[in-house]
């Protein structure tokens, strides 16, 4: 074939899909050609199995398998060589934890860990085994470990969900608890003072059994209820008490868990499989709700003694459904809602946005398995997941959402994150791809999740509505590969015909994870080694070319077989169509995560260049305000000029002076009175108290200028100035201005 | 910010009261003593943060300063000599809601309550204490306290104590788990009216040491002191004490210093002259005791009437029958 024939086939499949001409195989069995490292996953380091722990106070209930070995080795391997052995012995262990998990089989970390000790020490000989066991002793947690399978993302969340739980229902049933107690002992206490408190039979059961015969109780009782002031609880508050009580002791929230077998509420449960069930639920419950928020509020203010019939009654009526408000729904548990992959687009889950939008306290995990799925709409066009990759950014715009999207290979590095959004006051929705539903040569769904997100397919990124007040600290998306790029690129070693090292940077595409999922081979087609030529260019860079020049050229993606050869694979016009949509989705990502702000950067270059032309009118007005040095330049003259400027302008400015006073008015520096009571005990009508309990000068006619020069001696910190007589009609003035004239 | 509906109610009708509503007996002090202008700071910060006369305490041991209970319209306990520091420490425990307050002298803390004093330190539970230094036994009338100056001479000293003063201060600042300490003195009133409403805010055992004046048995002794204003050192920070202009003009000897160096608040607090006032040291992450040992669970009445009958029953001496 030459090569104006084997363009023209090229060209045709691109443009048609379909392949004519001989030399163009099928795709079928190549992955992209960045998962060659990865084919075994068992073998490599990750973050996966997950350990799920249930530990009340503990770092966290979730845990990686490697990340807890590091912290076993860390606690018992010596460092150098001679941990060396352990450290190997430990990893070895680790990897066999690790296959199993990859295999399917399930368990706890410690029946996990025991197995792959037997297995490792067996093959290892010696006392590996003793010493592995030995290990295990250092993890101090044990939990359920979980691969990076479909089920793990539902399992993860459930957990954190559920430890979150736990930690409410604490919460909650301590402050239950404490206002039970305190309700009680109202009613005890107003029982003991009460009419009944007082009978024989009563105070026979409070001393107890061991004396009670010791005691003529009948004379006791009359003794007692002569002399004991009544205090009978009115009948309105005891009401009140006992229905508070009566709610506060049967909610069924958060059951009390030391209650006797049947005497205990049964739970409501709070974990579903869809919205309809949770909402139903929600509403069902709501004034159980408003009657526990109720009991609670009237409890609190019972027990602080607080309670103001006149003031509280009225409220408490009128209490309903809506006077509750996001605090109070805090107290409660939240809904769960685990819609499974397939599942989204069914009736019971029609209502999610409504549900989300309304500000319950509900937790939403949808899953997909389908990055790409076809649009509805008919062929043609990809819609590459209409309802799952957008779901997350549409949910964003309801306001009051936190809304987190990540494929199900990030979750554990995003486990704060979801932490975050469990303990969100509001509704939480976590959109999870978890690996394709029919992946391409039997790759692992943690690689095809992986892939989702490498190739912008599925990004990830979070919303928090609370964590500020602008998008730049409510948005977030720093876990995505190399964000400020259009598509990630990583190194690719390989070796040519000649057996000689080379280096390619291929970008991962959209189009390089359609790849990894079979039922997208027909878009791909393999070209025979001896068929490449220059008319092919990488499909990210085919993406950049102008329309003509894309015309003359044919995109393509590196691939790998089973047996990791290279090779090029077509890419057709209807994959690099949704290729070139994905790309833009991503860009609308970045300017929301302020990569690329086109905002931004319009404000910057007009403020860099109002910036530049300051500098430049200030340097002529400089050049003619300062004589050049000699020797030195106009930048230099204009460097040290700036400086100085600066420092004149940031002069701190003097204290005020104090206010220029009259010396023939009497005046107290009453700032400085320290109470003593000198001064009122000459004349509480000449020397007044303000609101602090500091003198200044009352009524001058009430006192004589005597009164005000005694006052003067007297005073211990000497604030008071007698000024000049107000009567000159006083006796003995000259005597009293000579000793007033220190104080003045 | 939204709360919950049962903090709305409770804002919704929430009393205010005045300085003299918490005002209780006419005080018997001597007129011109600095407990006068303690008082009168100490009802200012009830009435500014409107304190709950029935969920404030003062405690005090016995001296002159110990009758302040008496004066505060609030709960008080008026106990034995040196031992308010016990008594705060157990209403804390039992009730660690109230406002807790201490009033203490030169005698009743450093002297026979000095053991209390140290371990109260340490505890470290949220309570402010005051101590009223006037360096003199003044209600049994003019004997030498742990802090009277050397060479005093008092009716158990009459040549002149023979000690140097105890300094309450360094004292307190090389005790563990201390958490907040500062000076004032009674005579400037808006420095003290400030470091008393500091260690109010602050979160464990706020110990604050007030020179004050007793006019009747040591009248002239702070002289120097009020008469010059320099030989008053006042330690200014951003985390600590700042001057009005008014009280910056008049006291212009002034210190920078952060209340998180313990090192050199223990070198200022060694200086007597000048006298240093402000916050030397202050130290929020220091835990509480009453939280590190608060119980997990509540106890119903049931459950405590069950637990004292099971422990007195062990002891009982049962009738023959």
């Amino acid at each position: 074939m030459d090569r104006a024939t084997r363009f023209d086939a090229h060209f045709a499949f691109v443009a048609t899909g379909r392949r004519e001409a001989e030399g163009l195989e099928a795709a079928d069995g190549l992955i992209p050609a960045a998962f060659a490292p990865y084919r075994d996953l068992a073998r490599l380091r990750h973050d996966y199995p997950l350990v799920l722990t249930r530990e009340p106070r503990g770092p966290g209930p979730v845990h990686s398998l490697s990340g807890l070995v590091d912290r076993v080795l860390r606690e018992l391997a010596p460092k150098g060589m001679a941990g060396e052995r352990l450290r190997k012995q430990a990893l070895r262990l680790e990897r066999d934890i690790r296959a199993r998990a990859f295999h399917g089989q399930h368990g706890l970390l410690s029946e996990l860990w025991e197995h792959a000790a037997a297995a490792t020490g067996t093959h290892s000989g010696d006392n590996s085994e003793e010493v592995l066991r030995y290990t295990a002793s250092a993890l101090k947690l044990d939990g359920d470990t979980v691969a990076c399978d479909a089920a793990m993302p539902a399992r993860l969340i459930a957990h954190a969900w559920e430890e979150g739980h736990a930690a409410r229902a604490r919460a909650f049933r301590k402050l239950c608890d404490a206002l039970c107690v305190r309700l009680a002992d109202i009613l005890r206490a107003a029982f003991i003072h009460s009419a009944a408190g007082m009978t024989a039979e009563a105070l026979r059961a409070s001393v107890g059994s061991p004396h009670g015969d010791e005691f003529d109780f009948a004379a006791m009782s009359r003794l007692v209820s002569r002399r004991a002031p009544r205090d009978e609880l009115p009948a309105a508050r005891r009401g009140r008490i006992e229905s508070a009580l009566a709610t506060l002791r049967s909610q069924r929230f958060y059951p009390d868990p030391r209650a006797a077998e049947g005497e205990a509420a049964s739970a409501y449960e709070f974990r579903f499989a869809d919205c309809a069930a949770a909402a139903a639920a929600f509403r069902e419950r709501l004034p159980a709700m408003v009657e526990t928020v109720k009991a609670i509020a009237i409890a609190e203010l019972e027990t602080e003694g607080r309670y103001d019939p006149a003031h509280h009654d009225g409220f408490f009526e009128e209490f309903a459904s809506h006077s509750l408000n996001a605090e109070d729904l805090a107290l409660f548990p939240d809904y769960l809602v685990c819609i499974e992959p397939g599942r989204n687009a069914d009736p019971a889950n029609a209502n999610l946005m409504e549900m989300l939008s309304s500000g319950l306290p509900v937790k939403v995990l949808v899953e997909t398995g389908d990055a790409l799925e076809e649009a509805t709409l008919g062929s043609g066009h990809f819609a590459f997941g209409v309802r799952s990759t957008r779901l997350a950014m549409t949910a964003t715009s309801l306001g009051g959402v936190f809304v987190l999207q990540a494929p199900g290979s990030n979750l554990y590095a995003l486990r704060e994150r979801i932490a975050a959004g469990l303990a969100h006051r509001g509704p939480t929705l976590f959109s999870v791809f978890a690996g394709s539903d029919e992946p391409a040569a039997g790759l692992a769904p943690y690689l095809t999740a992986a892939a989702a997100m490498q190739s912008r397919a599925f990004p990830s990124f979070s919303y928090d509505p609370h964590a500020g007040g602008n998008m730049a600290a409510r948005f977030s998306f720093e876990n995505n590969p190399q964000p400020e790029a259009d598509w990630p690129c990583a190194a690719l070693e390989y070796s040519d015909e000649q057996l000689q090292r080379e280096v390619a940077h291929p970008a991962f595409t959209f189009a390089d994870f359609a790849l990894c999922d079979r039922r997208y081979a027909a878009h791909f087609a393999r070209v025979p080694r001896d068929h490449w030529n220059l008319a092919m260019v990488p499909a990210a860079d085919w993406l950049a070319l102008a329309g003509d020049a894309a015309a003359q050229h044919v995109p393509y993606l590196l691939a790998v077989d089973a047996d990791n050869v290279l090779h090029r694979v077509l890419v057709d016009t209807r994959l690099m169509q949704a290729t070139s949509r994905c790309l833009t989705l991503w860009h609308r990502l970045q300017e929301l995560g302020g990569i690329h702000n086109s905002h931004a950067e319009r404000l910057l270059a007009r403020e860099k260049a109002a910036w530049e032309a300051q500098r430049a009118a200030e340097l002529e007005a400089l050049k003619g305000s300062v004589p050049p040095e000699r020797g030195k330049g106009e930048d230099e003259v204009a460097a040290t000029a700036v400086p100085a400027a600066q420092v004149a302008a940031a002069a701190v400015p003097e204290a005020q002076p104090e206010p220029a006073r009259d010396p023939a008015v009497a005046w107290i520096e009453t700032a400085r009175c320290p109470s003593c009571n000198e001064c009122q005990l000459i004349n509480d009508k000449l020397f007044l108290y303000n609101a602090n309990k500091q003198a200044y000068i009352g009524d001058l006619k009430a006192g004589t200028y005597r009164q005000m020069v005694e006052a003067a001696e007297s005073c211990q910190v000497s604030i008071i100035h007698p000024g000049k007589p107000w009567n000159a009609n006083e006796s003995g003035l000259e005597e009293l201005l000579e000793r007033a004239r220190p104080f003045q | 910010m939204t709360m919950p509906v049962t903090q709305c109610i409770i804002k919704l009708h929430e009393e205010r009261h005045d300085l003299e509503d918490y005002q209780g007996g006419v005080p018997r002090w001597c007129s011109g003593c600095g407990d006068n202008a303690i008082l009168t700071a100490v009802q200012r910060l009830c009435r500014d943060e409107n304190l709950a006369p029935e969920r404030t305490v003062f405690v005090s041991g016995i001296g002159c300063s110990s009758r302040f209970p008496h004066y505060m319209k609030t709960y008080g306990f008026h106990g034995l000599h040196g031992r308010a520091f016990p008594v705060a420490e157990g209403i804390k425990m039992a009730r660690p809601e109230l406002k807790v307050f201490v009033n203490t002298g030169d005698g009743d803390c450093c002297s026979i309550g000095a053991g209390h004093w140290i371990h109260a330190i340490r505890y470290n539970m949220d309570m402010v204490v005051i101590l009223h230094d006037n360096h003199v036994y003044g209600l049994t009338k003019k004997q030498a306290s742990p802090t009277s100056p050397i060479g005093f001479k008092s009716n158990t000293t009459p040549r002149g104590s023979y000690l140097e003063a105890l300094n309450p201060l360094t004292v307190t600042l090389g005790v563990q788990n201390v958490s907040f300490v500062a000076q004032a003195v009674d005579w400037v009133p808006e420095l003290l009216f400030d470091i008393i409403n500091a260690a109010y805010h602050h979160k464990g055992f706020s110990f604050i040491r007030i020179i004050q004046r007793c006019p009747e048995f040591l009248p002239k002794v702070f002289e120097p002191w009020l008469a010059d204003p320099a030989k008053t050192l006042i330690l200014t920070h951003k985390d600590g004490l700042t001057l009005s202009p008014e009280t910056a003009r008049t006291y212009k000897n002034q210190l920078a210093h952060d209340p998180a160096d313990i090192d050199r608040a223990r070198e200022i607090a060694s200086s007597e002259d000048p006298i240093p006032v402000g916050i030397l040291y202050r130290n929020p992450d220091v835990p509480c005791y009453e939280e590190v040992r608060h119980a997990g669970a509540m106890r119903t009445a049931a459950q405590l009437r069950a637990g004292l009958d099971a422990e007195l029953d062990r002891v009982t001496v049962w009738p023959r029958s």
